[in-house]
Parts: structure tokens; C-alpha cells; sequence
């Protein structure tokens, strides 16, 4: 059994046909091919999943494909499409905010959701943003620090 | 002069990183490529009776179903002890037992669930302390026939490593102490957590036997051998190719998911077979720290110079011994810490358990002994009455002290990284907490270790047609940013711009021989042999346009890619020169070796010159805590990590390691808490065994102190497992200090704290 | 990866065919929500699943709406939504805030209300800030449509009252009176937040001249379901909303916690939390009331 789904992806539209038992992160990664999006536990504990669903970070791994048709999906890839890097993905570069980088697409795509919807988040706010998706190299206070230079405010 | 060691470049592997292009070890597909999944035991210790496969062999997509006993091999690091699936027994809950290889996961996971196993169980060993008394139920009756090492074992036990050191008359000295303070610390078994899982492809040619896989790891010679060990073929026999590694910290050097998917692809007539583990898997079935039981003694004078110390360390290796063996050995020798104590005595057993495996973990050993050390260090300052950073002062190893083999210490920067730690904490004074029941304090630690000694690091250095160099090396980048200090190196050995250098991708059949990613060692070893090669290809060039110049090279000076005469000025840029030859596509090759092997350095006592190493990691913290007395919650306010890096090659690189070190130490130290019940886990999931988070990480001010150590590339020393092994005890100290009582079991959970503070209530009903 | 085993799907458009698909699928049948709990139990095969009714194409079951005397929380609502809403956080302090510390902001964005209470987890958050706002669940049934206290629709862990083929389709919290206050608290492993309850606390009351005229405690993690502690809710009424009076009532909400010792915590230490935490909820509601004018 297969389920159609139409969903925004990056900003162009896809029309697919998927197994409807398939997550979300498996038809990204598998049927799109957009691998920047990685598991690291399934069960929305680790956060390296986390693509933005109509522009909210969500945890991938948790959500049926269904649950996608008809919304807008950005991974990772979606943010630099020109191949110039957004802002946050420059503070990220500059401040050395990532070490082996396997949660980064999931950091900074939820640093950038969070500058969105607040373009002078305190610190806290930035905390609570990221408190889902873990770094086991613990690039947290790089990861911080590139934040609050995306903002203007580390200028 | 240099232009890019020292400075604080980006990294380059930062593009790739923060867009998702780097493709990791989960990320690799392969035409044709079926994928593995794993029966595992669900008993601590277990005959194998009988295995029915039949159902899992005609479910769909199905193409190999193995068993132990269709493949009967050992492998192992330092014992040849571990089979690739379980052949007539099982030995820890997860041990694999039988594999499937099926053309998609979900159907492998599938077919995995029709396999039916017969066990009888057997009595298990699950408590560390229990494994040597007589009538322990034995996990490896076999053991005195495995192949092994030159280590000592006790033959007929579960000890599968003993090691003793004695210096001095550690009785006679205790005897004349003025003080003796004695205690039994135990660090636990806590999992890397390294972010990406545990993943392989492997791919088996039935015409030559080679086997080609793609992994990800630390250490690709070492996992090559070790596989290739197993499957007794010749090394060469076995090809890695490493993909980017998500994260390793000591867990990603022993076949595990190597293993299965390379006894698969035996068995698929040459498909490639995937195998990814679950994160669950990774928590039970992969490896963790070992965890240690530490007695340790320590005869002080009055005026606090420790004169004696003895040590008696139980390690847990689990069921199979990885790289436990080094742990063991060269662990137990750091308990002394870096302190002069003139008379030792050092026992140190390792026993099998039927539990989840151990290994090499972010400082190999150094974790846990240094959490016995600094919270003895602690105590007995505070019983003599002495500041406990004046009585680390006092004892500490300066440059040109001996080690305990009589080593010349060569690159001592621990008096600074005490002194600079001690002023950013603000020590002697502290902050009123902001509530009644929360209550605040400070404590300090240090640590020391060695760096693998001797080892070697090789390297081709290529310069192209094109200007552009390529720093050939078997050092994959996980995480810690060698590719970017590797990179910096090559540039100013051969006078390059950085953008110009490039690392790529480990390949066991085109790069060279490097011992592993690890021990904080690349740095220093594959820097070396890049000066080495850099150099020669720099004076090659410096040849070339001194004869195209008709000047004596002598006088020629390259830098950043532009050639410079005797009075400064610009004769050619190295493009420029290359491309006067490009009709004969001149490109330079030179090869660079660094072995530690021979080096002066390690001169010591005839016969203890192996303790020896070629540089010494020193790092101090000083924490400062809260406390919830209600809760027992402990929140790690700020955490000054001063640590000596020789020379930092990128500041931004170390601090990384700095920050990375003490986030995990945090975790490993107060968060991180298996819960383990006749051997199994019981909470392995990451719902259930918390790392820390963003929110949890406290201010941290890494400080870079840099005492050159004279044979290293630049002055550099290592730097990536210093900073994990001084936080929990620094932690504990403040603890202390804060409300005056003392875990001594990490880790340190709040329910441990409020117990402690409610003995401490009932002990002292005035206070 | 962890991949999900096969089952069927359905995405039914009325809340009629939901209940009808869920009645033909059986006991394994299972209503799709946010699908945070659901798909975790799936992957870790904690829940048998051969059918799963994804009910988010039936209109109307989202959305925070003001009813006059009520707040209906339509169940397929996000827990982010339920913590950023106005209205919730000025009728319900309690609601708002275990929204805003339940699992993480990725998590929060997937989960909704009425799978939470649906879940009946006896660490959920929601539910017992739920409890002490004197929410009512809409169910829709093979039966047609009834109101159910939320917290008697938890019967042990994981279980509720509900049929196989019942959904919740609403969450009403009548507006509180005048003098109201609340709040939640909890403690997780990881003291920063993003966590499984070890232990939590919902406390609201109502102060009228200075006097506590009604309180109610809920605690999370202290029993097999979110746990009213009515003794301590007794202790109050009538007393004067001073610290003793609070200290008193932390003590009883402990005597009638009944936690279990889990890989989370002991049961000991979890007793501790009860009255710590009941404490700090109480002291939060008191002070949650005079903010909003109580006197």
C-alpha cells in the first residue's frame, strides 16, 4: 500500500508516492535522498532528526509520512540552496560551534527556526530551544556563542 | 615564523558540516547492498542448546542467515576471547548470536524476530566484586588457551589481567606517616553515546578473500588488524575505507557492528551487507567504560608531602576484554596522579563479568583513577588543614621531575594550569546562593596522563601540478578537528595556503601505517611526521627556484605559497614555478615517519622504561557548584579547565576539546547512571540514560596553558582526553565545600547527595 | 535504524470512520496523535500495533477556543500551543506551565494534549495540571458523545477508562473563580528540564480574604496514575495561606503518594520529592493567586 503525498520540500514542491508505515526521516533520507537529516536514537530523545514542519522543529523520527503531505518540509539542505550559507550557518562556521557534526543540520536549523520567530532571543530562550537535540562533543557553549552572533548581538 | 600554527583558522571541515554534506559511516549505500540485523541474548550467561533459522530463512527478502557456528573465529585487541556470534554460549545480555542479511532492514529486523534460540542458563558472574572468590561461575573456562598478549592473567580465574608496581617500602613509609587517610572510591560504566551509531558495510570478494568495509572509526589499522585477526587472513587482506566519524570518544576501535556485517558478507555471494545498530544496541551491546572499584592509601607528613601511596584497583572488563587490558595496566599507574610520592605499591585485577563489554573510553583509565586521586587529594588536605590548592602545589610534578620509573618529565605546565584554574574560579571566597536550601561551593582537580608510548604516525605529503597539497594519512577526523590542525601543520611546513592543503578520507590500502585517533596523540605524532615530509617538500621546491632563479636556495624562504629571497622580497609564487614546468607535470612527493620508539625522552629505570611516555597531559579544574539540599540537585554553576597543550596549534580546536571535555565529564559524573540488575540493563535507552544537555552546561572558561615540549611539531602536546577526567572529582570537592559531605561512588545523583546529607544530619543533630 | 513493523494504515476524515476503524481493528488498533508516545512504543514493541487510526484529518479537534465560562483544548491541540497560549496561561498557570516542560521543544511541537492524556502515563505532566483545573475530557464513542473528569479517566498505568474505540476529542477547563492561582512542578533526572518526570506536583487553590476557601494537588510519578492527594487538599481549606499551613499539607500529599522504585528513582527518594515538591507547588499557587489578586 502506498499513500500519495504532496508537501513542500525546500521550498519545491514534491509529489510522491510512499509506504504509509515509513517515518518521516526514512522518506528523506531514503526516498529523497536528503541524508543531512540523521537518526541517532528513533525515539525523539537525541533531537538529531529534527527537520523544520511548517517552519516548527519537530523530531523526524516520530512522525508518520503521512502526517507530511501537505506541509513544508525544510531539511538542512534547504537552508544554503544558493551554496551561500544562511546566517546562522556562518556564526557556526566562525565560532567552531559543532565538532564531529553529526548533530549539527539538527542544530542549526532549530538555532535558525528560533531567529525566525524571535530575532533577539535572551540566552535562556536559546537554551530551551536546543534542550532536545543533544551534542556528545559537547559544542554547547560554541554552539551558544554562534547563536548570539547570528543575532548581531556577539558583533 | 608560522603562518597558520597558533592562529585560530576555522575549521575546515566546517562547510560540510554545517550544511549535512558530510557523509557519515550511516550515510554510506551501495549498489545492491542488503542490510544486516542481529539475534541477541537475552541472558547474562547461557548454553547455547539449539537455534532454529528455518522460519527466518524463507521470510521475504531474506539472503544469509548466520550462525556462530558457521563461523567460528575469535578476535581481540589483547586476548583472542571474542567470537563473531556466540558459538556455544553467551556470555552478557546482547551478545550476538545469530545475523541476517536481507535486502532491506525492516525486513532483516523481521526475519531477525522469527529465529528461535534454545538456552540453558547458566550461573552468572554479575557483580565485579564477587568474580574472584572460588566458586565464581567462570565466563571463560578457556581462557589460559586463548592466544594473547605478553600480559600477566591468573589462569582457571575470571582475573584476565594482573598487574603489580612497587617502588620504595610503602609499609615502612606508612608507618613513619604522620597521616594516613584511606578510602575506596568506584567510577561506573557509563556509554560514549556518540552520536552516530555503531554502523559497517561490508563487501567480501570470494575470488581474492579480501574483504572491502566501509566504517567509521578511530583507529583504522588497529580495527583492520583486529578483524583481520579474526578472520585469519593477512592484514592487507582487509581494506577500510572511513567515512566521517559521529563521534567516537573510545568507542568506535573494536569491531561491532565490523564483526557482523563482515561474517555476513561472507555469506551473499559478494552483495555489500550493511549493519546498523539501534542506539539500544549501542547502550548494552557495544562497549562502555570500564568501571573500577579503587582502594586507595596515602601517607602524608605533616607538613603535607605525600610519602606513600598503595593502590588497589578491581576493573570490570564485562564479558570480553576489547582494549580493557591497556585500561588495567597503564590506568592503575596514573592513580598515583601527578603528584612525587617516593615509596608505591600498585595492585591492579581486571576480572570477566557476564555483563555488557568495556573498552578504551575518552582518557583510558584516566577517569576513574583520577576520580580515587583528586577525591583522596581532597580529603587529605582538608584533614591536615592545609588549602587544598597549596597542597596540590606542593606535590605536584614540575618540568624536570621524575616520573615513577625514573622518566625525566619533560613539558610540565601543572603548577600554571593550578594556578590560572585556582584565579579564574575565584578561590577562597564564595557566592552567597540565592535561596536558604540551596547551598554553594568550590573544589579543585587535577589529572595527568600518558600518551600511547612508543607509537609511530606515517604520512605522504603530495604537492601537485596545481599547487594544491594533499596530506596523505590514516588520522580520520572525529570530531576533534585533526584534519584542521593536520592541515595548519602541512601549510606552514611547506609553506602552503591553508586553503590549499586537504586531508583526505582514510584508506587502510592508500594511506599509511598510523596507530589510532586516539590517546591524544595525533596531533603530536602525525604532527611530526608532517613537519618531517613538509619540510623535505618545501626544500625541494626551494631547490627548483634557486635553479630556475640561479640562486642558491640557502637563501630562499617559502611561505603561504610565495617564494621570498635572501632580502625579503617575492622572487616567484609557487604557482607561478610549477606552472613553468608543466609541460613535465612536476608534482613532489615525500613520505614523513615519526615514531616516539626511540626517543631520548623516554630514558628511565632499566626495565620500567615502557611506563615512559613521550609527552604528559596535565589539566586542572576548579568547579563551582550548587546545591539543592531539599532535592540533592547539584547544578555546575561555572568550571574553570585549565589544561597544557605544549603549544595550541588552533586555539579554537583545543578549546573545543576543553569545552567537549568538561560538558562530558559533567554528564559522565552526574548524569549518567546505568541502572543494572543481575547484568542487565535496564534502563538503555536515551529516554532513560540521560547526557547532558545545553541547559545543563554551566559557564565554562577553558584556559590554554602552553609549556613547549621540545620534540614535538610546533611545541604541541595532546589535548582531547585531558579535560573529561578532572570534572567529576572537581565537582565532588565543591560538594564538600558546599555542605561538607563526600560521594565517593560516582556518579553523583541527587538522591546519593540528600541521603549523604541526611546521614550527615542525624551524625551532627546540632548543626 | 529502528524501523517500524508493518501495519495497516488509515487516515479517516470523519470521527465516525475513526471509530469505526478502531472498533474493526481490535484491541491493537491505536489512535494516532502526535504520535510520541505511540511511535516509540511501536519501535520499541512496548505496545502490539498491527492498525493505527491517524485521526488529523478530521476537522475540528485542534484549536484553544474560549467558551465564555470554559476553555475548550480541541485534543489533537500541540503541547506547544497549549504552553504559548494566552488563554491558557492566564486562566490556567498549571496547564501552561506543565506544558512548557514536557519532553522538548521538537517533542512538544509533534505531541498534543489529548494524546497525553490519552497516553495516561503516571509521569505525565498535563495530567495532573489537568486534575487540579477541573478538566473534563470529551469522549466520542461507538455510544455517541459524553464528559468524563479527566481524572477519572485514569485507572492505572497506561490504562484508562476508555473503550477501545472511544476518542478524546476535547479538553474542557472551566474558568476558574475569583482568587484562583496554580502551578507545577518536577523534578527530572536531568535538573534542567527535558525530562521524564522522577517526580511532579500540580497545586491550585483559592484564597478569599487572606484564607485558603479550596486547594487541590495532583502529583505525577507518585502512583500508578496521576494521584489526587485530597488529604492535603483537606488540610487547607479554611487555614490561612501561611508557610506552615503549606509545610502541613506538603506532608500529607507525601503520606498518600504510593510511588514505586523504578530505574528513575527509589521509592524513598521519590516520598521525599512528593512533599518537597508538593511544597514548592503550593508556595507557586499562593503566589500564582496573588499575582492574579487574590486577597
Amino acid at each position: 500500500m502506498t499513500i500519495h503525498l504532496e508537501s513542500t520540500i525546500n521550498g519545491r514542491s514534491v509529489g510522491i508516492n510512499v509506504d504509509p508505515t515509513l517515518t518521516l526521516l526514512e522518506v528523506l533520507r531514503e526516498n529523497l535522498f536528503l541524508i543531512g537529516t540523521k537518526e541517532g536514537c528513533g525515539v525523539g530523545e537525541c533531537g538529531t532528526c529534527v527537520v523544520l514542519l511548517d517552519g516548527t522543529p519537530v523530531t523526524s523520527c516520530l512522525v508518520l509520512a503521512g502526517d507530511a503531505d501537505g506541509r513544508d518540509v525544510e531539511t538542512v539542505e534547504g537552508l544554503a540552496p544558493d551554496g551561500e550559507l544562511n546566517e546562522v550557518q556562518q556564526a557556526f562556521v566562525k565560532s567552531g560551534a559543532f565538532q564531529c557534526g553529526f548533530c549539527t543540520p539538527a542544530m542549526v536549523l532549530s538555532a535558525t527556526a528560533l531567529l525566525r520567530r524571535n530575532s533577539s532571543p535572551n540566552e535562556e530562550e536559546m537554551k530551551q530551544a536546543l534542550g532536545g537535540i543533544l551534542c556528545r562533543c559537547g559544542a554547547y557553549p560554541k554552539i551558544l556563542e554562534a547563536i548570539i552572533a547570528a543575532t548581531g548581538e556577539g558583533a | 615564523m608560522t603562518t597558520y600554527v597558533g592562529s585560530r583558522v576555522p575549521r575546515v571541515d566546517s562547510v560540510d558540516k554545517v550544511t549535512g554534506h558530510a557523509i557519515y559511516g550511516v550515510d554510506v549505500a551501495l549498489p545492491g547492498m542488503l542490510h544486516g540485523a542481529v539475534v541477541r541474548s537475552p541472558y547474562p550467561h547461557a548454553r547455547i542448546v539449539a537455534i532454529d533459522t528455518s522460519a527466518a530463512e524463507k521470510a521475504p527478502g531474506v539472503k544469509a542467515v548466520v550462525t556462530g557456528k558457521d563461523f567460528p573465529h575469535l578476535f581481540g585487541a589483547a586476548i583472542k576471547d571474542q567470537p563473531f556470534l556466540a558459538i556455544d554460549r553467551v556470555r552478557y545480555v546482547g551478545d550476538p548470536v545469530v545475523a541476517v542479511a536481507a535486502t532491506s532492514e525492516r525486513e532483516a529486523q523481521y526475519a531477525r524476530d522469527l529465529v528461535r534460540v534454545e538456552y540453558e542458563q547458566l550461573p552468572a558472574i554479575t557483580d565485579m566484586r564477587l568474580a574472584l572468590a572460588d566458586d565464581a561461575p567462570l565466563v571463560h573456562p578457556d581462557m589460559h588457551t586463548y592466544e594473547r598478549g605478553g600480559h600477566e592473567i591468573i589462569p582457571h580465574t575470571n582475573c584476565n589481567t594482573l598487574y603489580r608496581y612497587q617502588r620504595g617500602d610503602v609499609e615502612a613509609a606508612f608507618a613513619e606517616a604522620d597521616l594516613v587517610v584511606e578510602g575506596e572510591y568506584s567510577a561506573h560504566a557509563v556509554s560514549h553515546v556518540a552520536l552516530e551509531v555503531h554502523v559497517a558495510v561490508a563487501q567480501y570478494d570470494q575470488f581474492s578473500g579480501d574483504y572491502t568495509l566501509w566504517v567509521t572509526t578511530d583507529r583504522p589499522f588497529f580495527l583492520r588488524d583486529d578483524l583481520a585477526g579474526g578472520l585469519g587472513v593477512d592484514g592487507s587482506k582487509v581494506r577500510l575505507k572511513v567515512a566521517q566519524v559521529g563521534g567516537s570518544f573510545g568507542a568506535k576501535g573494536v569491531p561491532i557492528a565490523e564483526a557482523i556485517a563482515a561474517v555476513l558478507a561472507r555469506n551473499t555471494d559478494g552483495r555489500p551487507v550493511k549493519v546498523e545498530l539501534t542506539r539500544e544496541e549501542c547502550l548494552i551491546a557495544s562497549q562502555l567504560r570500564v568501571p573500577a572499584i579503587m582502594k586507595l592509601k596515602t601517607g602524608v607528613n605533616k607538613d603535607g608531602f605525600m610519602i606513600a601511596r598503595s593502590a588497589d584497583v578491581l576493573w570490570d572488563s564485562g564479558a570480553y576484554t576489547a582494549y580493557t587490558v591497556g585500561v588495567a595496566i597503564r590506568g592503575s599507574q596514573t592513580i598515583v596522579g601527578p603528584y612525587r610520592i617516593p615509596n608505591l605499591r600498585i595492585l591492579s585485577r581486571q576480572v570477566y563479568t557476564n555483563k555488557a563489554i568495556t573498552g578504551s573510553y575518552r582518557g583510558y583509565g584516566t577517569t576513574q583513577v583520577t576520580w580515587a586521586c583528586e577525591s583522596q587529594m581532597d580529603e587529605i588536605a582538608r584533614e591536615l588543614g592545609i588549602d587544598p590548592v597549596e597542597f596540590r602545589l606542593q606535590n605536584g610534578y614540575e618540568e624536570g621531575d621524575s616520573y615513577l620509573n625514573g622518566q625525566i618529565m619533560h613539558g610540565v605546565g601543572l603548577r600554571e594550569t593550578i594556578e590560572t584554574a585556582r584565579d579564574e574560579i575565584g578561590w577562597g571566597s564564595v557566592d552567597r546562593a540565592p535561596a536558604p536550601h540551596l547551598r554553594r561551593g568550590k573544589g579543585i582537580a587535577t589529572m595527568i596522563k600518558p600518551t600511547m608510548t612508543p607509537s609511530s604516525s606515517n604520512v605522504v605529503i603530495n604537492l601537485g601540478e596545481d599547487a594544491r597539497v594533499q596530506v596523505v594519512c590514516a588520522a580520520p577526523e572525529i570530531g576533534s578537528g585533526q584534519d584542521t590542525v593536520l592541515a595548519q601543520m602541512a601549510a606552514d611546513a611547506v609553506g602552503v595556503p591553508l586553503d590549499d592543503v586537504s586531508v583526505p578520507a582514510t584508506d587502510t590500502a592508500l594511506t599509511p601505517y598510523n596507530g589510532p585517533v586516539a590517546s591524544s596523540r595525533t596531533t603530536y605524532h602525525m604532527g611530526n611526521a608532517i613537519v618531517s615530509a613538509g619540510n623535505e617538500i618545501k626544500g625541494k621546491i626551494l631547490e627548483l627556484a634557486g635553479k630556475t632563479f640561479g640562486v642558491d636556495p640557502d637563501y630562499l624562504e617559502m611561505r603561504d605559497g610565495e617564494i621570498f629571497d635572501g632580502e625579503g622580497e617575492l622572487l616567484v609564487t609557487l604557482k607561478n614555478l610549477l606552472a613553468r614546468y608543466h609541460g613535465e607535470g612536476l608534482s613532489l612527493t615525500a613520505g614523513g615517519r615519526y615514531t616516539s620508539a626511540q626517543s631520548q625522552l623516554l630514558k628511565a629505570n632499566p626495565g620500567e622504561e615502557w611506563i615512559s611516555s613521550i609527552f604528559w597531559m596535565l589539566c586542572t579544574q576548579a568547579a563551582e557548584i550548587e546545591v539543592d539540599t531539599e532535592t540533592g540537585v547539584i547544578r555546575v554553576i561555572k568550571v574553570a579547565a585549565s589544561a597544557d597543550v605544549g603549544k595550541a596549534i588552533n586555539p579554537l580546536t583545543c578549546e573545543q576539546q576543553i569545552e567537549g571535555g568538561v560538558v562530558m565529564g559533567l554528564s559522565n559524573g552526574i548524569l549518567e547512571d546505568f541502572k543494572i540488575s543481575n547484568g542487565r540493563i535496564e534502563n538503555g535507552t536515551l529516554a532513560d540514560y540521560k547526557v547532558a544537555t545545553i541547559q545543563d552546561m554551566p559557564e565554562i572558561v577553558p584556559i590554554l596553558v602552553e609549556s613547549v615540549h621540545n620534540e614535538a611539531p610546533f611545541g604541541a602536546k595532546g589535548i582531547g582526553e585531558p579535560a573529561a577526567a578532572a570534572t567529576p572529582p572537581a565537582i565532588a570537592n565543591a560538594l564538600f565545600d558546599a555542605v561538607g559531605i563526600r560521594i565517593t561512588d560516582l556518579p553523583i545523583t541527587p538522591e546519593k547527595v540528600l541521603a549523604a546529607l541526611s546521614e550527615k544530619k542525624e551524625a551532627e543533630p546540632g548543626d | 535504524m529502528k524501523r517500524l513493523k508493518q501495519f495497516a494504515y488509515h487516515e479517516p476524515t470523519t470521527l465516525a470512520d475513526a471509530i469505526g476503524a478502531l472498533a474493526a481493528g481490535g484491541p491493537t488498533a491505536r489512535v494516532l496523535a502526535g504520535g510520541t508516545d505511540l511511535i516509540v512504543d511501536m519501535k520499541i514493541d512496548r505496545l502490539p500495533t498491527t492498525a493505527v487510526v491517524n485521526i488529523k484529518r478530521i476537522p475540528g479537534l485542534v484549536g484553544i477556543e474560549d467558551l465564555g465560562d470554559a476553555t475548550r483544548i480541541g485534543a489533537l491541540t500541540k503541547v506547544t500551543d497549549v504552553e504559548e497560549s494566552t488563554l491558557v496561561k492566564e486562566r490556567h498557570p498549571a496547564l501552561a506551565a506543565a506544558a512548557s516542560i514536557l519532553a522538548s521543544p521538537p517533542v512538544r511541537a509533534l505531541a498534543t494534549i489529548g494524546g497525553n492524556v490519552g497516553r495516561a502515563s503516571p509521569a505525565s505532566d498535563l495530567g495532573p495540571a489537568l486534575i487540579v483545573s477541573d478538566a473534563r475530557a470529551r469522549i466520542r464513542g461507538v455510544e455517541g458523545q459524553r464528559d468524563i473528569l479527566v481524572e477519572d479517566l485514569y485507572i492505572g498505568p497506561g490504562q484508562t477508562s476508555l473503550a477501545c474505540s472511544d476518542i478524546i476529542t476535547d479538553l474542557v477547563v472551566p474558568n476558574p473563580s475569583p482568587g484562583f492561582g496554580s502551578a507545577h512542578v518536577k523534578l527530572g533526572k536531568r535538573g534542567s528540564g527535558t525530562d521524564i518526570a522522577m517526580a511532579g506536583a500540580s497545586a491550585s487553590i483559592i484564597i478569599r480574604n487572606g484564607v485558603i476557601e479550596d486547594c487541590k494537588v495532583a502529583l505525577a510519578s507518585l502512583g500508578p496514575t496521576p494521584l489526587r492527594a485530597t488529604i492535603a487538599e483537606e488540610s487547607l481549606r479554611g487555614r490561612e495561606a501561611a508557610e506552615e499551613a503549606l509545610a502541613e499539607a506538603a506532608v500529607a500529599a507525601a503520606e498518600q503518594a504510593t510511588p514505586i522504585g523504578d530505574i528513575r528513582a527509589s521509592a524513598s527518594y521519590r516520598m521525599t520529592l512528593a512533599r518537597v515538591l508538593t511544597l514548592r507547588a503550593l508556595r507557586a499557587a499562593v503566589e500564582s493567586a496573588e499575582e492574579r489578586g487574590a486577597s
